[in-house]
């Protein structure tokens, strides 16, 4: 297990390497500079020119290029151009907001798709199927904005069950988040729910048809410890791989949500910075969640390893 | 008081006193309390007002910070900071005398070694620290004296210092040295202070309860007069998503809105809880012609696009009926307003456009329209003259981009565009001089030929800055104007009314270039 965990750490730094290059190069090849945002719309080129002086950003890129590396080697992310503040700092205290968000559509996720996978799967072209699948399907196609300002409609301004939008941390107030995250990791989890669901169904369906578990009937196993240890554990490998890029997405942050619940999450931080042409940002946020994603995909290559033995030996 | 007066009349001194003659009673909030939660469209990037030209930034700091001079509610300059301004008979020195017991938030009583370290940093990283670059010098004989000595007479400079667009701030001296975007805990001497910012999400406000209201005054005038903050606090939330926005005003959650769909608006006059407040003239919709590209380089194509045009549909597709036809580069509102060129507008006459378009020997050439789709008016403005201009025969097509490049393309790119759809909010409000800046290099937004002004509309210009007299510079402002609508050097397509909205307990709000809080209550 160690040394699964060596390797996949050390593999992440030239990762890390690409992403920070390609990301420096990408955003600076994007016309258009910070200066204009900072500006405001009636700006005057003198203003712009003014901002652009100020920032550094009349520098030669190769001189820009060093410098965010001198400062990377020495833990600084350099400082956002729009916001006056260290990198670190603004996605320190974004990346809690996205964190809570996401463990709260994860848990939704994995209980309404496991469960309406399994059952699908168990009821095989019964009502239970065609309902979990109709509702799976509907999940993926309606529009994520659209479905959020239908809840909005209904749920805050209609029944006034829950707030319009708006974030309240975790840590000051346990029910002023739980009223504002529910309507968005609702909204996040019917998308992300209805593809598991569907990956759940078909990799269940393809187990329950093994000759083990027809062996696991034979015997007389009760029908619970069948589904649950016998076919569950053995369509997790598959499933765990989804579930590891619903984490991804989710982890990445969803500017849809973010915006229309105006949620402060890295996703619409990160977006904005590109829109803005916030150099240091974009680089410094990027790099982050790149390590961010980087670790869950050794997570779930470590969950490969506890679920199935045979990794364990192969690789071990 | 305008601009200049001592040398309009040839006085000695001009002695420029907060104007309002003593009234019994001041303004007194009718309730004190509460927590007004107002809804911003856009993210904030900064507070630090000396370095930032954008709405949302001066939308919030503005009621946190005070200069030496504003506007007031007709965008004349009035003291703030200051209760006496006078300008010596020879017009080189301009001696401001102090308000006394004014307070930084901080605790920290003001003085004019406050004033001198503002006027230093803003001299070092002040968005528009041109507007000193007359000024010789300045100094503080005692505590609360603060003087300005000019290198050279220049009748507008109280017009320039009164600006609202990157205002000279009075900020504590110990904030002169912060560089450019990093003065994260802003400390003024306005009516409230800063509680908390936390980026993405909302600005948090509280009353400062050591404010000093200016006395001169018995009501808030524009951007100052006398201010009182009823409110415990102010929460400007930002929400992006118009319909959030909408979705919140009903509920009650924001109490009052920056701007709403038009769309929204016949559902929400409905609603007795919430009053619509529509914000005329928040901006003059415009395009900014390339004359140094092909086809637009001839006079004669720019004349025959201009009498293509038809600017109530486009005005009502930019606007979703929200605006008002007007001529030129200010507001029918303001004093400075003129109809110089008045000719040249809105004409919808295509058989002109014809003649020219012969005249010019057109052969077809792609007209590029410049726009984008973050402000969806731009947009529509722009799709509306490209129907037009096909329907008289001309080739135009779009250019659709985001708006920084687009920017960066009327900036940097003399070719590869032809018009540049943009909007004029902040300076047709402070006036002439600040609008016609950007018909002259180095600001020409119509890209003259290697960068070289039309002699006449520079002479226009200059006249403007230097006559002496009031009527002498809006002369010359009427002949710029008709100069450039003449010869085409930008499209003024007419005056955007923004839809502000609050909930009908706010009392007080009234639509201005920032949602002011002071003198704003709410009630039961």
């Amino acid at each position: 297990m160690a040394g699964i965990l060596m390797r996949r750490l050390t593999g992440a730094l030239p990762i890390l390497l690409i992403v920070s290059l390609l990301t420096f190069g990408l955003i600076h090849m994007i016309p258009g500079d910070p200066a204009v945002a900072i500006a405001g719309m009636s700006a005057t080129p003198e203003q712009i020119a003014n901002i652009r002086h100020n920032l550094g950003l009349d520098e030669p890129l190769l001189t820009q290029l060093v410098r965010w590396y001198a400062n990377l080697l020495q833990g600084e992310l350099g400082t956002s151009l729009l916001l006056g503040q260290p990198v670190l700092h603004v996605v320190a205290v974004r990346l809690p907001v996205t964190l809570a968000l996401s463990a709260y559509a994860l848990v939704l996720t994995l209980l309404i798709g496991l469960i309406s996978g399994i059952l699908a799967a168990l009821r095989q072209n019964t009502w239970i199927d065609q309902v979990a699948m109709v509702f799976a399907m509907l999940g993926i196609s309606l529009p994520n904005f659209y479905l959020g300002l239908l809840m909005i409609i209904l749920f805050a301004v209609d029944l006034r069950w829950l707030p319009t939008g708006g974030y309240v941390p975790l840590t000051s107030d346990p029910l002023g988040w739980l009223a504002t995250s529910t309507m968005p990791a609702i909204s996040l989890a019917l998308l992300l729910a209805g593809l598991l669901a569907r990956i759940t169904r078909s990799t269940m369906l393809e187990v329950l048809r093994q000759d083990y578990i027809r062996t696991a009937r034979a015997k007389g196993l009760p029908e619970r410890r069948v589904v649950l240890k016998h076919a569950l554990a053995n369509a997790m490998i598959p499933i765990t791989t989804v579930v590891g890029i619903i984490v991804s997405l989710l982890l990445s942050g969803s500017v849809v949500t973010e915006t229309l619940f105006s949620i402060p999450g890295i996703g619409q931080l990160l977006t904005q910075a590109v829109l803005n042409r916030d150099y240091p940002m974009v680089q410094g946020g990027l790099l982050m969640t790149t390590a961010l994603l980087v670790l869950v995909n050794i997570g779930v290559d470590v969950c490969y390893a506890l679920l199935d033995p045979r990794v364990r030996y192969e690789r071990g | 008081m305008r601009p200049g007066l001592a040398a309009t009349f040839g006085a000695l001194a001009t002695i420029l006193t907060a104007a309002g003659a003593a009234r019994a009673e001041p303004f007194k909030c009718p309730h004190i309390g509460g927590d007004l939660v107002f809804a911003q469209e856009a993210n904030i990037n900064t507070l630090d007002q000396m370095t930032s030209s954008t709405i949302s930034t001066r939308n919030i700091a503005m009621n946190i910070y005070e200069a030496l001079m504003t506007r007031d509610e007709n965008n004349h300059p009035i003291l703030e900071l200051a209760e006496a301004m006078t300008e010596a008979p020879d017009h080189l020195t301009y001696t401001f005398k102090l308000r006394q017991g004014i307070k930084f938030h901080n605790g920290k009583p003001m003085t004019s070694a406050d004033v001198v370290a503002s006027f230093d940093r803003y001299a070092k990283v002040g968005n528009q620290r041109s507007t000193l670059d007359n000024v010789a010098s300045w100094d503080a004989p005692d505590a609360s004296t603060f003087v300005i000595h000019m290198k050279k007479v220049q009748p507008t400079f109280i017009e320039a210092l009164s600006s609202f667009s990157v205002p000279i701030v009075i900020i504590p001296a110990e904030n002169r040295d912060v560089p450019a975007q990093q003065l994260t805990n802003p400390i003024g001497t306005g009516p409230f202070q800063l509680v908390e910012s936390v980026p993405g999400s909302f600005v948090k406000l509280k009353r400062y309860d050591d404010y000093k209201p200016n006395t001169t005054f018995q009501e808030r005038t524009g951007f100052g007069g006398y201010k009182q903050a009823c409110l415990d606090t102010v929460t400007f939330r930002i929400v992006t998503e118009p319909g959030a926005r909408v979705a919140g005003l009903k509920t009650g959650e924001l109490q009052a809105v920056e701007d709403i769909p038009a769309k929204s608006a016949t559902d929400l006059k409905t609603d007795k809880n919430v009053v619509i407040l529509p914000l005329k003239n928040w901006w003059i919709q415009i395009a900014n012609p390339n004359t140094s590209a092909p086809p637009t380089d001839n006079p004669l194509i720019r004349k025959a696009i201009q009498a293509a045009l038809d600017m109530d549909e486009v005005m009502d597709a930019a606007s979703d009926g929200n605006y008002q036809l007007n001529v030129g580069f200010q507001y029918p509102n303001q004093p400075d307003y003129t109809d110089a060129g008045k000719e040249t507008y809105n004409q919808h006459n295509a058989a002109v456009a014809k003649k020219y378009l012969t005249e010019a020997n057109y052969q077809g050439e792609p007209v590029v329209l410049l726009t984008n789709k973050d402000y969806p008016s731009m947009y529509n403005s722009a799709l509306v003259m490209q129907q037009q201009l096909q329907a008289v025969g001309i080739n135009a097509q779009m250019k659709v981009v985001d708006w920084p490049t687009s920017v960066q393309m009327w900036l940097n790119s003399p070719q590869g565009w032809n018009f540049h759809f943009t909007g004029w909010g902040t300076q047709p409000a402070l006036g002439a001089l600040a609008t016609m800046q950007f018909l002259v290099e180095p600001n020409a937004s119509y890209k003259p030929k290697d960068g070289k002004d039309d002699p006449d509309v520079l002479a226009a210009w200059n006249d403007m800055n230097t006559q002496l007299t009031e009527q002498g510079r809006q002369e010359a402002f009427a002949r710029m104007q008709k100069l450039v609508l003449e010869r085409v050097y930008a499209i003024p397509f007419g005056s955007y009314t923004k839809l502000q909205a609050v909930r009908s307990n706010v009392n007080g709000f009234v639509p201005f270039r920032i949602p002011r809080m002071a003198n704003v209550w709410l009630t039961h």
